[in-house]
């Protein structure tokens, strides 16, 4: 009786992970989330720019630029079938790895320029700049969208 | 995984176009099984098989590194 009520809480908990995982918003939303996305960058360069550098103006752009690019890896495409899932599984992945790199990677090349240029210039003293939250979320979602449209490319191919 | 289902698809006088719809699903998805790039589901397996009216593994064989 205590197994079937396990397997029963199980069966239950896989059905409610697998909808979750199937969901996906309709496929305007993704050209939505990439337009706002990319008019909110560029928002955020105009501002900084002219020269106004309120904190908490970045801090929402960031925060909107986020969530439209979740918009649009969370959006099906115009025909969403197994292979189309599957490359999107598969961008997912490279993703994270990449992403991984990135934050692995970039701040030590930062570093090694930095303690260059202050050989060269012999001024100052080089510093290790970590990558921020956002840096690496944003990262994470462009490398996603970016790596599913080149994945599913591979279909396109002749 | 190897496929001969441009063959199948020749027999039938069907473009990827008109096979996937046939299926459900996109063009790429079918040109990617053709290319072998591509390792389609059972049940996408199954539906080729009513199409073509064969048996799954005479269009569908394992190669060397299965």
């Amino acid at each position: 009786m205590k197994n079937t009520n396990r397997a029963a809480q199980y069966a239950k908990e896989h059905a409610a992970i697998e909808r979750f995982l199937d969901y996906r918003l309709a496929s305007r939303w993704k050209m939505v989330g990439i337009f706002c996305a990319v008019a909110i960058f560029i928002f955020l360069i105009a501002y900084k720019f002219y020269g106004s550098n309120e904190l908490i103006i970045k801090d929402v752009c960031r925060t909107l630029i986020l969530f439209f690019l979740l918009l649009a890896s969370f959006s099906r495409d115009v025909i969403e079938d197994e292979y189309v899932k599957h490359r999107r599984s598969q961008s997912y992945v490279i993703a994270f790895i990449a992403t991984l790199g990135y934050a692995i990677l970039i701040p030590l090349i930062a570093y090694v320029l930095d303690i260059l240029i202050c050989r060269i210039t012999g001024d100052g003293t080089p510093s290790f700049h970590e990558v921020s939250a956002f840096e690496v979320m944003f990262m994470l979602v462009a490398f996603q969208l970016l790596f599913f449209e080149v994945l599913k490319r591979f279909g396109c191919a002749e | 995984m190897l496929n001969n289902l441009k063959v199948e698809r020749a027999i039938l006088d069907l473009t990827q176009d008109q096979l996937a719809q046939k299926i459900g699903v996109s063009r790429q998805t079918i040109n990617s099984i053709e290319k072998n790039r591509y390792v389609p589901s059972t049940v996408l397996a199954l539906k080729l098989s009513a199409i073509f009216d064969k048996p799954v593994n005479e269009f569908f064989t394992l190669d060397d590194e299965d």
